[in-house]
């Protein structure tokens, strides 16, 4: 057993991989599995900046929901194809991520979360008015993306043995980069600032530097979540943008352990998973969900991932 | 009681995967989502009993040549992207013959993309104007309920009629508001109305005194109130506490039972509004009787809703449709629906050919003082009958 979850540990990209592969089979239907992947993405991408850098962040919603309207916006009003719609998702989270950090990198603490959330409130409301562009109050729809063309090969991307495929590959790409950048020297950058500022300082790192990159690059991983999520549903509603769903960040990462690699998608796969299964069986579902995460947070500090790491270890 | 008996019924349905599959392919499957958790969980739990209503009658008459229907009901609370997720769980893994449902603007449009896309069945059961126009529309797109354009255009000609032609708007500032601000300015050019004020507060406002006095120094004949459920109920007691009644009439594009029911007598006494149902035309038409009837049986007693009303009208339609066809097959479902000549519990409906809008009488009610737990809370004061003049034009909303 010992020895299994040292494998797990030491190689964290094959264990996603091999996580992603059995995925569908653990949960009740396939559009709920697409949904973990795309929000375990967007956890991982948002840990990026709490659990790495330590900085807490209210504004991620708008990462996810740029990216999500960007990729939205490329299909139906600019007919793109799905690569470019996907990579101008992509951009527009990494865009977002870097305005917003440039403007709140100076802050620290409750002060950073206070400038983020109030950023991503202008995100949410200049996205509502663009109704033209973005559907306003209706949010987007027509996001129908039909046929995969890949040189060679032709899929429906509408089958959704397919949809979860494709969706699956990309996240398990993005979780491998993410993984060899944390493994980087910038990666012992971001550790080091989130440990002890003054030293990371001393050391000659540029603090504010090392924030503003973290946080463009959280910006480019929840963008390319928020894309995927547009071709998931073939809509993109305005709640994506909303300040809850920077929390449910917050809540997947904390759940599943900030402090792991790996945790962030583990809350995200836990948290969906528990929304949808007590959801259909009491209308309380919040107060259930709610007293998980508490027990967590009294009990288990590290999180699901995080104790399951520390025991086995 | 009645609230848990539905979520215990739901999650049976949910338990039960198995039985479902035992059944076979002979079964038709109705999937049904709708907000049973959030602003909107009482309509929606309405909406439920009134769903399995048909349920029950089509299978009391055999089915579909002995083929029963069964309801899935989803919660998708309010939530277009859980709608989303929950429509695309029915379309693919439980592959449900017929989606009807929804219960807001936003979420009626997420539901009808899934569905449109993979050429299934939808029938809508909630206000949008949207829904009808050509980028939304599809061959399998129905709409049983009203749209806004209808119900501020039936309640609009009645109020600039009877009640004067200097009005003001209240509205609430997103799509559901300024839909009815629209259809109300459009009905009123023929009657010449004059606009004293049109003000627009933020979605979930909980204080309207800032509005008020200016309201008040303007006496207009009618204030129209365009925002919904607790929006609407507070501005409606605030406007009532404020004496604003005193010579203005308060006029709600769309007065629902169940708001009616939660903001009380006093607040909403003599305030005028428009519904696409109330219990009480069973006095009038027979079919209405007949649904009330078969409700009161099945639900102990109570009376349906408005909202819920449409969820029996919905499902009605799709599975009468099937019967007609003599299959579940789509292409054959939609032709049958599109000749359908119905009434089934409001008087006589029927679907336009380039829409798929349910040509209905929208009616006009007047809030009355009641006691407390009196469940019959409205006096209708118009009728406006079916007519397509009052629908938006085929042309206007892109068709052909």
């Amino acid at each position: 057993m010992r020895a299994v979850a040292d494998w797990f540990f030491r190689h964290p990209v094959l264990g996603a991989g091999f996580f992603i592969l059995i995925l569908p089979f653990i949960t009740p239907y396939t559009a709920l599995a697409v949904m973990i992947l795309v929000y375990g993405l967007y956890a991982l991408g948002f840990n990026i900046m709490y659990g790495h850098v330590g900085l807490l962040s209210f504004g991620h919603s708008a990462l996810l929901g740029g990216g999500a309207y960007a990729c939205g916006i490329a299909l139906v009003h600019l007919g793109l194809p799905w690569g470019a719609c996907i990579l101008a998702g992509t951009l527009a989270g990494t865009l977002i991520a870097f305005v917003m950090g440039a403007l709140a990198v100076r802050t620290r603490g409750i002060y950073f979360a206070m400038v983020t959330l109030a950023l991503s409130q202008v995100a949410y409301f200049g996205f509502y008015q663009a109704e033209p562009w973005t559907g306003g109050e209706n949010g987007l729809r027509g996001v129908n993306l039909r046929t995969l063309g890949i040189p060679g090969l032709s899929l429906d991307f509408t089958t959704p043995a397919v949809r979860y495929t494709v969706i699956g590959l990309l996240v398990w790409g993005a979780v491998a980069l993410l993984a060899r950048i944390l493994a980087s020297p910038f990666g012992a950058a971001m550790l080091a600032v989130r440990e002890n500022e003054a030293r990371a300082k001393a050391c000659g790192f540029d603090v504010r530097l090392v924030r503003l990159q973290a946080m463009t690059l959280s910006g480019a991983f929840c963008g390319l979540a928020g894309a995927l999520l547009a071709l998931h549903l073939s809509i993109v509603p305005i709640e994506t943008l909303h300040y809850t769903t920077s929390g449910v960040a917050v809540m997947m990462a904390i759940l599943g352990g900030s402090n792991t690699f790996f945790g962030p998608f583990v809350g995200a796969a836990v948290f969906l998973f528990l929304e949808s299964v007590v959801s259909t069986r009491t209308e309380h579902w919040p107060l259930v969900v709610g007293v998980v995460f508490v027990l967590f947070i009294l009990l288990a500090r590290q999180g699901i991932w995080g104790t399951l790491v520390a025991r086995l270890r | 009681m009645q609230r848990r008996h539905i979520l215990l019924g739901t999650a049976g349905l949910l338990a039960a995967p198995a039985i479902l599959r035992a059944q076979g392919a002979g079964t038709i499957k109705v999937g049904f989502p709708v907000p049973l958790t959030g602003a909107y969980g009482a309509e929606a739990q309405d909406q439920v009993r009134a769903a399995e209503v048909a349920i029950r009658e089509f299978n009391e008459s055999g089915g579909l040549g002995g083929r029963m229907a069964e309801l899935l009901v989803r919660d998708d609370r309010l939530n277009p992207g859980e709608a989303a997720t929950r429509t695309l769980e029915l379309v693919e893994s439980d592959k449900v013959n017929f989606v009807v449902g929804g219960l807001s603007a936003a979420v009626q449009l997420a539901i009808n993309n899934v569905t449109k896309q993979r050429g299934v069945i939808f029938n809508s059961i909630s206000q949008s104007d949207a829904i009808n126009e050509r980028s939304d529309w599809s061959r399998t797109t129905f709409h049983e309920a009203l749209n806004p354009h209808m119900t501020a255009g039936a309640v609009g000609r009645y109020a600039f009629s009877r009640l004067g032609k200097r009005v003001a708007f209240l509205t609430a500032d997103y799509a559901y508001g300024h839909e009815m601000v629209r259809g109300f300015q459009r009905a009123g050019r023929a009657f010449g109305i004059e606009t004293v004020a049109d003000i627009r507060h933020p979605i979930g406002a909980t204080d309207f005194s800032a509005f008020l006095p200016r309201l008040q120094a303007l006496r207009p004949d009618v204030l129209f109130l365009c925002n919904f459920g607790r929006d609407l109920q507070i501005a409606v007691r605030q406007t009532t506490d404020f004496g604003l009644k005193r010579n203005t009439k308060l006029v709600a594009p769309l007065l629902l039972y169940t708001s009616r029911l939660a903001g009380g007598s006093a607040p909403f006494q003599g305030v005028i509004g428009g519904t696409s149902y109330y219990w009480k035309l069973e006095d009038s038409v027979p079919s209405a009787k007949r649904f009330n009837d078969r409700f009161r049986a099945q639900h102990g007693g109570r009376v349906p809703s408005d909202y819920g009303a449409l969820g029996y009208g919905g499902v009605r339609t799709v599975l009468e449709a099937a019967k007609t066809a003599g299959t579940t097959e789509t292409d054959k479902v939609v032709e049958a629906m599109r000749a359908l000549r119905y009434d089934y519990y409001k008087g006589p409906q029927y679907y336009r050919g380039c829409d798929h809008q349910s040509v209905q009488s929208v009616l006009v009610v007047e809030s009355k003082t009641t006691a407390r737990d009196d469940v019959d809370v409205f006096d209708i004061v118009h009728t406006e009958n079916p007519d397509e003049e009052n629908l938006r034009s085929c042309s206007e909303l892109g068709h052909g």
